[in-house]
């Protein structure tokens, strides 16, 4: 178990504890898995291939990014939340063989991809990349993974998709507008994992908690019930 | 006939056929006579000149300069037959000779109008056509297999034109460019689109002439470098001097009970009788307002107070409909409608004869634009243009006797070119390389004679040319990106799909992408900014033309909807409603404050003021010309420091970011900033440290070579103009129509390649484009600079007033917010909550 997760926040949901990353991604404990929504490998390429310039480095940044988390969280196993790859245009060999030297590093890894609607157009990622590919919902009691925020029965659903970002207002006029982690009463959105990636802001409903994440540090949101939610 | 227009028509008919003289017996036969200036045009023309006519509305530029052409093909010795007018076919007619480009759609058809008329009166064989976004697929079309002899276009159709790969043969015998109203193309993306244009035609149709016709300006000489470019070459050029302005008379309607009259109301509709009564003076008004959304709310405020003018009084502004902007034209132009409420949409081109009385709601805010508003009145014989000013909120009275001030001193404000915007070359090298391809050095020579690229260096070509090839970063090579290729020598674009879109996007310098109004039983209303409607969900209700709409859904690139009964509801909150106080009026403010500082209180404008400059005075104080005040008070928001420079809204942003900048070095602090025209307010949760920061040179001059940039960074400036820099240079895409799924996976919004090109290609020259913008358009660098010498100078008096003052009003209730920060991002977020309404259930 590792002690240090600087800026995280530990939460219960369905009697299991999830940490939520500032990195925007979750810590299932139990499990050893980091869930990843939205990633979008390729979509700079996707841009570049249709005479649109986008910098290099996103896809390196992002799986960076998984690295550290990996090393962090000691996690031994990583559950994609839809969306792995952009577009069949992104499919550019030079993203694709980052992705490859990335996966190499992580030969112990179980990886597993919950289909979301880019992939269906995209492709599934190489089988070389050896990571396995289900149409979501994927039963995990006492969770459901899926791309789409969807209602499972009898299980809490873990979901991307949306993006999402909350809008904050506070005195003297101030305002921000941050990607956040959004748990309903029966549905959670993950913040989208990708570099080059938008935000949506969402609609909350009473009883909903949300989190924003500064990328260094999750915060819980002002009116939030303090006893559900522990500082990590 | 009148004796002497016996004697002109006399001497005209003994003209030689060809000669100035068939232009003189044209004019004669309509009762005119050619003006000094039009026959100095003419012979200009034919000896082969170039030129920038400037001269008030009205008063004849578009027949001076249609005239050269007309005279030359007489010239060339093809008989006409006078009186026997015959539809000219498209096929035998000459190829493409004079190209027009109006700045405005809407001024197309009126245009094609006035030059209709001498062709039809000689039965010159020449087809006559406009191409703008309003032309008919069957038109264009036909305009595809072969160009008219005369063609009326807009600066984006023109860029279109040189996508085509025969662009050579098409501008084969074309003799003159004519742009009209350049004064309002100038100092904008769309002016440096038309230099670029029309440098790529001067390489391809070396005689050709142009010339440009502008309102008066404060820099003409400028204005007519950047038409002709500034390796003219051989050929000369002259500014030709047009007729003078008629009287012009500047009043305002004076709030009867100004105590009672709001600070800071945006509609001041509490004046509607008022109005009234002045529309009710005159036979047909004109009542200019400075937005579109202020159109709609007098529009429907008017017809409140008078019913009975259903029928009579119409809506014009830039967003509606063509055929519904025609119907109105027309109606202005017989006299058929007592009054249109209108946006600068009318304040260009056309000649509207029976208005006899022009009304401006709010601040014209400058003294040209008044002057222009004002001249669309008093076109009879012997009549004095008149323009009578409405404020929206009481401290515009100021700004109506400052302008009346700067218009008897002559300050004609002047419109700064724009330097070297990248993103538009990146798009004209597309342009070029779709109708063609190019050679480098050629294309270099050729951009390099606009005045506005006349400074470009070796490195921002090569970087422009790499940014569009390989992507611009020299240590990477991206493979799959290319949006120019290498074909031996010239460089070409030969991907079709990258083509297609370069053309759809040509027309997007001119702002926000735009969607269109329609009623779901079929019936198009106009347009509307993509960003308004994205606001609306299904249901809500908005006024748009005039009419109570309800919102229905967006489908195929529109917005449906269906006529709502209530008058309730959102209206449109247009952009380009901020523009700022010119500088020269900004003087004139504060000369006219200076006196009333003394108890001088001069005109009726004034004079209405003088309750609430005793509230000021009693309160705070009423700051001289060199004196700067500053006002703090505390309310249930957090600390409010109110700084009154009166420079203009542009420089107040840019002085808001310095100052709150150089007060968060002095401990962590968030300020949140508005500005107006008069000043800009830095309101803090905390208190903020004025004292020391004042000690420390807050308002000094020096150190702004590190600091402008520095205060820039902390705020969001620079990402919002970027936003227009990624559309002009290809980024990112309005929707378009048809464009299927495959443009789904392109779509990404300015702020966030803003956010990727900083992370991971921080040199990249469109960054350093957005910064200088900020600062050189934005925020007028120079002038701040100028304002902050003279701050410097200034005597500071900080004040405490027991409430918010009536000077400060205004930017207390402003909402749209700048921010400046030296707290950490996660402190801020605990004080914040979530702005969304919790939904029910």
């Amino acid at each position: 178990m590792p002690v240090a997760l600087p800026g995280s926040i530990a939460i219960t949901v369905g009697g299991d504890e999830l940490r939520l990353l500032p990195d925007r991604a979750v810590h299932w404990v139990r499990t050893s898995t980091l869930l990843i929504a939205d990633p979008h490998f390729g979509k700079a390429a996707t841009f570049r291939a249709a005479g649109i310039y986008v910098p290099s480095g996103t896809t390196g940044a992002a799986l960076d990014r998984l690295d550290a988390m990996l090393e962090s969280t000691g996690a031994q196993r990583i559950v994609f939340l839809g969306d792995f790859l952009h577009a069949r245009e992104g499919r550019h060999p030079s993203t694709l063989a980052a992705i490859d030297a990335w996966r190499s590093r992580h030969g112990s890894v179980d990886m597993l991809l919950v289909r979301g609607n880019h992939d269906r157009r995209a492709g599934d990622p190489p089988a070389s990349l050896r990571i396995a590919c289900v149409d979501g919902p994927h039963a995990e009691p006492p969770f459901a993974l899926a791309h789409h925020p969807v209602q499972v029965d009898g299980a809490y659903v873990l979901a991307g998709h949306v993006h999402p970002a909350a809008r904050l207002h506070g005195a003297a006029r101030e305002h921000a507008r941050l990607p956040c982690f959004q748990f309903g009463a029966d549905c959670a959105l993950l913040p989208a994992f990708g570099e080059f990636t938008g935000l949506a802001d969402v609609e909350v409903s009473a009883g909903d908690r949300v989190w924003v994440t500064t990328g260094t540090e999750v915060i819980a949101l002002a009116g939030d019930d303090p006893s559900r939610s522990t500082s990590g | 006939m009148t004796a002497l227009a016996e004697r002109a028509a006399h001497v005209a008919a003994r003209a030689p056929r060809g000669s100035i003289g068939e232009a003189e017996r044209w004019f004669t036969t309509r009762g005119w006579r050619p003006f000094d200036f039009q026959r100095e045009v003419w012979s200009a023309y034919r000896d082969g000149e170039s030129g920038l006519i400037h001269a008030a509305t009205g008063t004849g530029k578009t027949l001076a300069a249609w005239w050269g052409p007309l005279l030359e093909w007489l010239d060339e010795g093809v008989e006409g037959q006078p009186g026997r007018a015959r539809k000219v076919r498209r096929s035998s007619a000459p190829s493409l000779r004079v190209l027009w480009v109006t700045p405005l759609r809407a001024l197309a058809a009126d245009t094609l109008e006035s030059l209709a008329a001498p062709l039809r009166d000689l039965a010159i064989p020449w087809t006559l056509e406009s191409r703008t976004g309003d032309t008919p697929a069957a038109m264009r079309a036909r305009q595809r297999k072969r160009l008219p002899t005369a063609l009326v276009t807009t600066p984006e159709s023109l860029s279109l034109l040189l996508t085509r790969e025969d662009v050579g043969e098409l501008f084969a015998d074309l003799r003159a460019i004519v742009v009209d109203e350049w004064h309002e193309l100038l100092g904008t993306k769309r002016g440096v689109q038309v230099e670029l244009a029309l440098a790529r035609v001067r390489a391809l149709a070396p005689r050709t002439r142009v010339w440009g016709l502008s309102a008066t300006i404060g820099n003409l000489e400028q204005a007519r470098d950047s038409l002709l470019g500034t390796h003219a070459g051989p050929t000369p050029s002259r500014i030709v001097r047009g007729v003078e302005p008629k009287q012009i008379v500047v009043d305002s309607l004076i709030p009867p009970v100004i105590e009672r009259f709001p600070w800071a109301g945006h509609l001041g509709t509490q004046m509607v009788p008022q109005v009234v009564a002045a529309i009710e003076e005159g036979d047909t008004a004109i009542v200019f307002t400075n937005t579109r959304s202020q159109t709609e709310i007098w529009y429907q405020a008017l017809l409140a107070a008078r019913p009975d003018w259903a029928g009579t009084i119409a809506l014009h502004h830039g967003s509606l409909d063509r055929r519904k902007r025609d119907w109105v034209e027309n109606g202005l132009r017989t006299g058929a409608l007592r009054c249109v409420v209108a946006t600068s949409s009318l304040d260009l081109g056309v000649d509207f004869s029976p208005v006899d009385r022009v009304v401006q709601i709010g601040s014209p805010k400058g003294i040209a634009r008044l002057l222009q508003r004002a001249g669309r009145s008093g076109h009879r014989p012997g009549a004095i243009s008149r323009i009578t000013c409405v404020p929206t909120n009481a401290l515009e009275l100021i700004e109506v006797a400052a302008v009346r001030d700067g218009m008897f001193a002559g300050a004609i404000e002047s419109r700064q070119p724009l330097d070297r915007p990248l993103d538009v070359l990146a798009q004209h090298v597309v342009t070029v390389a779709i109708g063609g391809g190019f050679d480098p050095a050629q294309l270099l020579a050729e951009v390099r004679a606009t005045r506005s690229y006349a400074g470009l260096t070796d490195e921002e070509w090569e970087w422009t040319l790499a940014f569009l090839t390989s992507g611009g970063a020299a240590l990477t090579a991206y493979p799959e990106y290319a949006r120019l290729v290498r074909d031996g020598s010239r460089f070409v674009v030969q991907d079709a799909q990258i083509a297609r879109r370069h053309k759809m996007a040509i027309g997007t310098i001119v702002g926000d992408a735009h969607i269109t109004v329609s009623y779901l039983r079929g019936g198009t209303l106009g347009s509307v900014e993509e960003s308004f409607i994205a606001r609306l969900a299904p249901g809500d209700r908005f006024v748009f033309a005039g009419t109570p709409l309800e919102f229905v859904r967006v489908r195929d690139m529109k917005a449906w909807v269906r006529r709502a009964s209530t008058v309730k509801g959102a209206i449109p909150r247009w952009a380009g409603s901020r523009m700022p106080l010119s500088g020269e009026l900004s003087q004139m403010l504060r000369e006219r404050l200076g006196e009333a500082s003394r108890g001088i209180l001069r005109d009726p404008e004034l004079q209405a003021l003088r309750p609430l400059l005793e509230v000021q005075r009693k309160w705070s104080a009423i700051p001289t010309a060199d004196e700067l005040l500053i006002e703090r008070v505390k309310s249930r928001q957090g600390w409010h420091l109110y700084f009154f420079p009166f420079e203009g809204r542009l420089v107040h942003e840019g002085l808001a970011a310095l100052l709150a900048y150089r007060m968060s070095r002095l401990r962590p602090i968030t300020f949140s900033m508005s500005s107006n025209d008069y000043g800009f307010e830095l309101l803090s949760a905390g208190e903020p440290p004025l004292g020391e920061a004042l000690g420390a040179g807050l308002l000094s001059p020096d150190d702004l070579v590190h600091d402008i940039p520095a205060s820039l960074n902390s705020t969001e400036m620079a990402k919002r103009q970027f936003r227009e820099i990624a559309r002009v240079a290809g980024l990112v895409f309005p929707g378009f129509p048809r464009a299927g799924k495959s443009a789904r996976q392109l779509q990404a919004t300015s702020g966030l390649f803003f956010d990727v090109f900083r992370q991971y290609d921080p040199t990249n020259l469109l960054l350093t484009q957005a910064h200088r913008e900020v600062l050189e358009r934005q925020l007028e660098r120079s002038r701040m600079g100028r304002a902050l010498q003279r701050i410097d100078r200034a005597r500071v008096i900080v004040m405490a007033p027991p409430r918010i003052s009536p000077l400060a009003f205004p930017l207390w209730v402003d909402r749209n917010r700048e921010r400046v920060s030296s707290e950490k991002l996660a402190d801020r977020i605990r004080r914040m909550q979530l702005s969304l309404e919790r939904a029910a259930g």
